[in-house]
Formats: structure tokens, sequence, C-alpha cells
């Protein structure tokens, strides 16, 4: 048995018997009452996704997962394929299961999997990574005056980070694959 | 960190002190390090010692919010008064909402009520928005004022008031909403698992909403609303995804507060968590402090909403991730 202060994205749940991966999980102390993760869980079995709030204190019970060190390969019509790097076997993991994470992967890019009974559930990025950006609008003088400090960027990835206006087309950032946020120059 | 925003920053700590100032507030500095912690049992306060060049020790704490002192200080006879200034909890979540070391402003009036606190925290909001020259999405917006009851009929379709004292018919609603119930989950409990999985995270989403009159279990330290004493006058803010502000109608009845801290106090000890005594000078101030309302605001989560920050690692000087994580497990 373990306590809901251990739930992180990845981890895997048994509730009524069925496995369920950790999406989403915030920390709550609502004032002055107890305290709480509010969590995004999906059933491994069926795809259903919940959303569920555990208190601090009760128990829950987590079930081993194995991480494997991988490459990923490629992306094609049945979703995203990785090698472990070690073994060479391959493993792919359908667009629904990878969700936005797969906008930071690129060929060759070394990942940690999280493997539930030999089939790959999730995916742990580096934290930070790094990316040029490849199209913006340059700064205009006078932005700085509301507070508005921040503008688009779209990188070479392909998605958009919000970033500090002083940045031009070609410099090189670090994004935080957790929250998808600019942290700083490269 | 960024540059521009402390310099936003700066500028929006100078504005919220002149509407204080010009609504006849007194600003108050009271003491960060105290001898007794708030009894609150989910908030860890950080302790320290305080050694008298003798040599004499006192166990000390750093405030988790000025609350008992600007209390005390209505009791001594001021009306109107804010203290603008650090607060400390620990075991807190570094998620981006939270820092150990936060700013918070905290206001009181006497002779007042939820309703002033609303009017107050609104006009101070769109006071300062104003002159920073400034209109977040979040604040073009009407305001909402809505309450616990009216969020349950609104979100889930759910008559709350007759579930007040009934938990099993609460269970039965988190179990067909989904949530686990366990034989120690309290009413409370299994109030909390419903509220922030289904109706907290839309409030304040469209609009800027302050939800207020809690169930009476969930208000330590307010009254018990006039009209229905099933519930009690506790306010919070909500604007665009952050709870802003936490406020009551503050009781004033000593008899009722020693009960409540005494709860508290046994909750701590079952929780395994430290305890302490009772503060017997806070105790004996309350008869003095009036019908009395104050309200917590968390002055950095307001300086994120009006300079587009997503993190409160942006707003600070050097966040607690900056100054306490190693270099390679920072974030932004």
């Amino acid at each position: 048995m373990s306590s809901p202060s251990e739930i992180k994205k990845g981890i895997v749940v048994l509730q009524n018997g069925d496995p369920w991966v950790v999406t989403e999980f915030q920390h709550i102390n609502p004032g002055k009452g107890a305290a709480f993760v509010r969590t995004r869980i999906k059933n491994l079995k069926s795809g259903r996704t919940l959303e569920q709030t555990f208190k601090m204190s009760e128990t829950i019970e987590v079930v081993d997962v194995e991480y494997r060190n991988m490459q990923y390969l490629f992306h094609d019509a049945t979703g995203y394929t990785f090698m472990d790097s070690g073994t060479y076997e391959q493993f792919t993991m359908s667009d629904d299961n990878v969700g936005a994470q797969g906008q930071y992967l690129s060929e060759s890019l070394e990942v940690t999997l999280t493997m539930y009974e030999g089939q790959p559930i999730a995916i742990q990025l580096p934290r930070k990574m790094n990316f040029k950006i490849v199209e913006t609008m340059p700064a205009v003088k006078g932005d700085t005056a509301g507070g508005n400090v921040t503008k688009e960027a779209k990188v070479d990835a392909g998605f958009i980070v919000h970033v500090p206006i002083f940045l031009k087309e070609g410099e090189m950032i670090v994004v935080n694959t957790d929250t998808g946020d600019y942290v700083e120059r490269a | 960190m960024n540059l521009h925003v402390l310099r936003a920053r700066a500028e929006i700590i100078r504005l919220m002190r002149a509407w204080f100032f010009n609504q006849g507030f007194v600003e108050m500095h009271t003491p960060r390090l105290v001898s007794i912690p708030g009894q609150e049992p989910h908030l860890e306060p950080f302790t320290t010692e305080v050694v008298e060049a003798s040599g004499a020790k006192h166990p000390a704490v750093l405030i988790t919010s000025p609350e008992y002192a600007m209390k005390r200080l209505l009791a001594e006879g001021m009306e109107r008064i804010y203290d603008l200034g650090p607060c400390y909890r620990n075991n807190e979540p570094w998620d981006g909402t939270h820092d150990p070391e936060f700013l918070m402003v905290e206001w009181y009036r006497r002779d007042a009520d939820v309703n002033d606190l609303m009017d107050d925290t609104e006009n101070m909001i769109l006071s300062v928005a104003r002159e920073f020259r400034v209109e977040p999405e979040a604040l073009t917006r009407s305001w909402r004022r809505v309450t616990v009851e009216e969020a349950f009929r609104e979100y889930l379709d759910v008559e709350l008031s007759p579930l007040l004292e009934d938990r099993a018919k609460l269970a039965e609603l988190a179990v067909s909403l989904n949530q686990t119930v366990t034989d120690d989950d309290s009413w409370d409990d299994i109030f909390f698992k419903i509220f922030l999985t289904h109706i907290e995270p839309k409030l304040g989403v469209e609009q800027p909403t302050f939800l207020y009159k809690y169930p009476a279990s969930m208000a330590a330290l307010a009254r018990r609303s006039k009209d229905d004493p099933r519930y009690a006058d506790r306010v919070e803010l909500y604007i665009g995804g952050l709870e802003l502000a936490n406020g009551f109608a503050e009781l004033s009845d000593p008899v009722e507060q020693r009960e409540r801290f005494i709860e508290e106090r046994v909750l701590r000890a079952k929780l395994g968590k430290q305890i302490w005594p009772l503060d017997e000078r806070f105790l004996s101030a309350l008869p003095a402090m009036g019908n009395a309302a104050g309200i917590a605001f968390g002055v950095d989560r307001l300086v994120m909403l009006l300079t587009n920050s997503k993190s409160i690692n942006d707003v600070v000087p050097f966040s607690a991730r900056e100054r306490f994580q190693p270099e390679e497990e920072k974030q932004s």
C-alpha cells in the first residue's frame, strides 16, 4: 500500500482490479482543509479517462512498472515507434497514448518508457530540451509598458512557445517538457 | 525569473498600497517571527529558536499568516488595517502557484461582512489593473458571486443542503461521480473530493468568481451565516484558474473559537504532526474585535495574472526552486 503523495505522471494505480495510469496530477491544500491530490487517470485496458481526487492520508495500490531506456525511431500511421537500445526490441505507442508529448520527439532522441505487462504506457522525456526559434514577430518598442512581456514563437519541432519579446528567429531556447514553458536561452 | 516582470511587480505592489491608503486602511507591520503558530491542521510552519544574549531559549515559528496579530490589533482599537508582507509555509507543492515564501496582503475591517470583502477585493483588483494599464482577458468579463450551494446546483445539479448532515448520501454522490470513499473519510473529505474534482476547476475560468457561504465545518475562523447556521461566511476568489483570496466574517466568540482550536489540535495530533498550546492572548482579545471581516490575498498570484505569467517562479526574484534545488533539477 502506498500514499497518494507518491503520485506522479506515469505511475500506475490499481483500482477495482483495473490498472490506471496517472496522466496529470496537482497537489491541493484547499485553505484550511485537508491536503489532496487531484488527478486525471486513464484505464490501461479500456482507455477510459477519469478525474479523481485522493486524500493525502488515504492509501492507494501502486502497481510495479518497469522503466526501459529507448530510442525514438519514427512516427507512422500506427503511432510512435521506439527501440530498446540494449535488446533492439521495438515497441509502438498509439498517437492517443503519446498525446501532446509527441511534439517533443525527434529521431534518435533517448527517452525512458514506462512498461506495464510488456507494453509501453508512458514516456519520460528529458525535462529540458533545446529548440531553435524558426518564426516569431520582432519586438516592438513599447511592448513592455503594459506588462505584456511574452510573444508567440514557433520552434523547429513545429510547436508554439511563449517567449520573452527580446528573442529573435534563429536563437536556441530551452523548453520545459513538463509544462511546455520557455525556461531560458540555450 | 524575469526582470520585466519584477519591475511590473514593484509597480503593482505600489498601486495596491495606494488603493489601501485611499480607502483609509492603515498598514501594519506585524511580526514574522512569533511564539505560537496557527492551529490549522494542514499548514506547516517553519520552526526555529530565539536565543537571548543570556542564553535563554524560546521556541519560535515563522508566520503562515498575520491573522492572529491583525485580530489582536482590531481588538486593541484599530478599524481598517492591512499587512502586506511575506508569509511562510512548509511542505507546499512547488508547482507553479506555490512557493514556501510568498507575499500576502491581509486586510481587516471592523463591522463588516463577506459582502464588504467581496466589494473591496473586486475594487482593489480593478483599480490596480486600470492604473497599471492592463486588461487581462480574465478581467474583461463581469464578476460573479455564487454560494457553494449554488455551485453544486449549477455544476452537478445537486442540492447540497439536504446532504449537510448526511455522510452516507454524500458518499453515494461521490461514488456516482467516480470518486473513491473510504471509512476514514470525514464529511469534509468527501465534500472536497467532489468539490475539487468537479467544481473548483471550473470556477473563475469564464469570469472572475467569488465562491462564498461554505458548509460551517469548513471555516474554522468564520462566523455562521445569519440566515442559515449550517453555513459559515467564508469567501474565496477564483480568476482564470488561480485561487487568489480566502476571507472570513471573523468569529469573535472565544468559547466557540476555543472548541474549534481544540478540534484542530486533536486532528493535528491524529495526523502525527507537532502540536502547540492555544494562543490565550489571541482568545482573550477576540470579544473586543467586534464583527470584523478579513481576507488573505496572494500578491504573487495577482502579479502572475496582470503580467500574464504562468508560474510564480517568474514573478519572484529567486524562487525556492532556484535557491534549493540542485542545478540539474531546476525548472522554470
